[in-house]
């Protein structure tokens, strides 16, 4: 073990050096102020139309929902996600709590649930499917072989120092989105209540095991949510990156992957399979928010089981194809 | 190689802090969706709604109005989507000097007096109530062509305006079903007008009265007919107790204009017919 620490090391430097980790700030800090910026139009434009309170909005929003369900044109799937959604609101409105009190925090919240499933994974990507494709590219992988150091000690180092950026990357994440949030919408609302326990059954909520967590706490339970997501991802692009020889190419397949996840979602609720897809179950925070999961029978357990063996199985194949190969240029 | 020392120091340190506390976060997370710990809910002093909230407004200053409802109150049938409420609001804007906002549009499609009167105890819904100077109300027509509603919406919505919508329309409502929904929905009306008024004491209600859509077909020209009367009797009634309540009628707009008003479903007036109901709204409030 104790000549694991300086390959880690030195990966470490080498992401720095390389200036991905840099990238991956860039992104966001372009990114994050255009977000913010949309979201600061729409808050100024409802706050025109209820006189600034939020009530008269949501009560709207109920309205036009619960019309919605009403209309035969509207998929039977769809009715039962709206008919959820309402009596969500509905919860919310009864206890006087504003779901989307506009402010640095909520907006983090938001951002952080919707870049769940293809912004962060795409974050992640920078990193893990360059760690292994990226030295073949260059042929630098020659030199880093020709040392007397194990094969298998060479990818650990390089899986551990790719789960610390995974870490950094998701911290990053809501670092800047709340300094830049905060500022159009101010620093506060880490104590805001917010509703979790939802329990769906059929078209159902069950409102008996609903609580209150201030939003600093769900805020944290959503990073942790997240960062198992993006570890998951990590390693299958990190398992990509080992077999395929371009950074590019890890990319595209990595990418195709995750997009194919996000279309399945709107509409394989009919193909039932398709939950042991990793793709499919990338929406943790989901559970959290109370949101029907995309197919029946899933569940967060359900969901952290399979991402837990499709990660598994990727360190399997990634060593075992990594030390057995011959590396040939 | 200094400046490479630092990365390491400072990469390592925060990588590690950062996973540790999203390590925390996910078992968190895991536990609260697994086993929820109730009892912590309420903890906030949840304010009575509406209180405080629903200051004496200057009446002369402004009109807050908000629309309570079916299918009417909401606009179905109006290609443009406003309905008499947008524009009576409209309306209102022009002809009176005060500030017109329309603070709610509460119509849903297909609600019943019974709807009607359960949405009532929705605290969401008195919040509104209670901050709006003038309430318009829509209601009944459910009650008395109970099913033609559903039908009709469904096909004047996805704009399939064949002939065979006004003949199945028929087959749904038969005079007995008519007349013998009239007492109950009647009873419930006046609940819910009573509801209204202990909710806001002080706005002012417009019922928009009822109007038979069916007042050129035979066989329910005369029933139809007798029940809408009977019912807007029954509305005038309890609205001639209270102060600040009136009925606004739309029988005699609709008898002889059937064609011109009524949208393609055969039921919902269309746009012009809207733009009647609010015209004669508006001339009741000014």
């Amino acid at each position: 073990m104790s000549n694991i620490l300086p390959l880690i090391q030195n990966e470490c430097i080498k992401i720095i050096k390389k200036k991905r980790f840099y990238v991956v700030l860039l992104v966001l800090l372009v990114l994050v102020p255009i977000f913010t910026y949309a979201q600061m139009r729409s808050s100024e434009l409802s706050r025109d139309k209820f006189n600034g309170d939020w009530r008269l909005e949501l009560q709207q929003q109920i309205t036009d929902n619960q019309n919605s369900l009403g209309s035969d044109r509207i998929p039977e799937e769809w009715k039962k996600y709206r008919l959820i959604f309402v009596q969500q609101l509905q919860y919310y409105l009864d206890h006087n709590v504003n779901p989307k009190e506009p402010n640095g925090v909520t907006f983090t919240r938001e951002f952080m649930d919707n870049s769940i499933n293809l912004f962060i994974p795409l974050l992640i990507m920078a990193i893990a499917s360059d760690i292994v494709s990226g030295e073949r590219t260059t042929g630098t992988i020659k030199m880093l072989l020709t040392r007397p150091v194990k094969r298998w000690k060479v990818l650990l180092s390089k899986m551990i120092t790719m789960i610390m950026f995974v870490s950094l990357i998701i911290f990053s994440t809501f670092a800047i989105s709340y300094l830049i949030s905060g500022a159009f919408f101010g620093y506060v609302g880490f104590n805001i209540p917010v509703f979790t326990g939802f329990q769906i059954s059929g078209s159902n909520v069950d409102m008996s095991a609903v609580h209150a967590v201030p939003q600093w706490e769900y805020l944290l339970m959503q990073c942790g949510l997240i960062w198992f997501v993006a570890v998951t991802v990590a390693l299958l692009a990190f398992m990509v990156s080992v077999l395929v020889k371009s950074t590019a190419a890890s990319i595209v397949v990595m990418m195709a992957a995750l997009i194919a996840g996000t279309i399945l979602t709107n509409m394989a609720s009919a193909w039932t399979s398709a939950k042991y897809l990793f793709m499919v179950n990338l929406q943790l925070t989901n559970y959290l928010a109370g949101t029907p999961a995309p197919i029946e029978g899933m569940n967060l357990n359900f969901s952290l089981i399979v991402l837990g063996i499709w990660a598994l199985v990727s360190v399997v194949v990634s060593f075992t194809v990594f030390t057995k190969r011959d590396i040939l240029n | 190689m200094n400046s490479s020392k630092w990365i390491w120091r400072i990469v390592s340190v925060a990588s590690i802090a950062t996973t540790l506390v999203l390590l925390v976060g996910f078992i968190y997370a895991i536990k609260d969706v697994n086993a929820p710990q109730v009892g912590v809910e309420n903890e906030r002093p949840s304010q009575p709604i509406g209180e405080g909230v629903a200051d004496s407004m200057d009446k002369k200053k402004e009109y807050k109005i908000a629309a309570i409802g079916d299918s009417l109150a909401k606009g179905t049938g109006d290609q443009t989507g406003s309905g008499f409420v947008k524009r009576s609001v409209e309306g209102l804007a022009k002809s009176s000097s005060k500030k017109t906002t329309l603070l709610n549009n509460l119509g849903i499609n297909g609600l019943t007096t019974d709807g009607l009167v359960k949405k009532l105890d929705e605290e969401g819904v008195q919040y509104v109530l209670k901050q709006s100077d003038i309430i318009i109300l829509s209601i009944g027509g459910n009650d008395l062509f109970q099913g033609a509603q559903l039908l009709s919406s469904a096909k004047g919505k996805s704009g399939e305006t064949t002939n065979t919508t006004s003949t199945s329309t028929v087959q749904d409502v038969t005079a007995e079903k008519i007349t013998s929904a009239l007492p109950k929905a009647s009873a419930q009306l006046k609940v819910a007008l009573e509801k209204i008024r202990t909710i806001n004491p002080d706005s002012y209600i417009i019922y928009v009265g009822l109007y038979n859509p069916f007042g050129d077909m035979k066989e329910l020209k005369v029933v139809g007919n007798e029940a809408v009367t009977k019912w807007n009797n029954v509305a005038l009634t309890t609205i001639n107790k209270y102060e600040n309540m009136t009925l606004v009628p739309t029988f005699d707009l609709f008898t002889h204009n059937l064609k011109r008003y009524l949208s393609t479903d055969h039921f919902h007036p269309n746009a012009e017919g809207y733009q009647q109901i609010a015209n004669r709204i508006v001339q009741g409030i000014e």
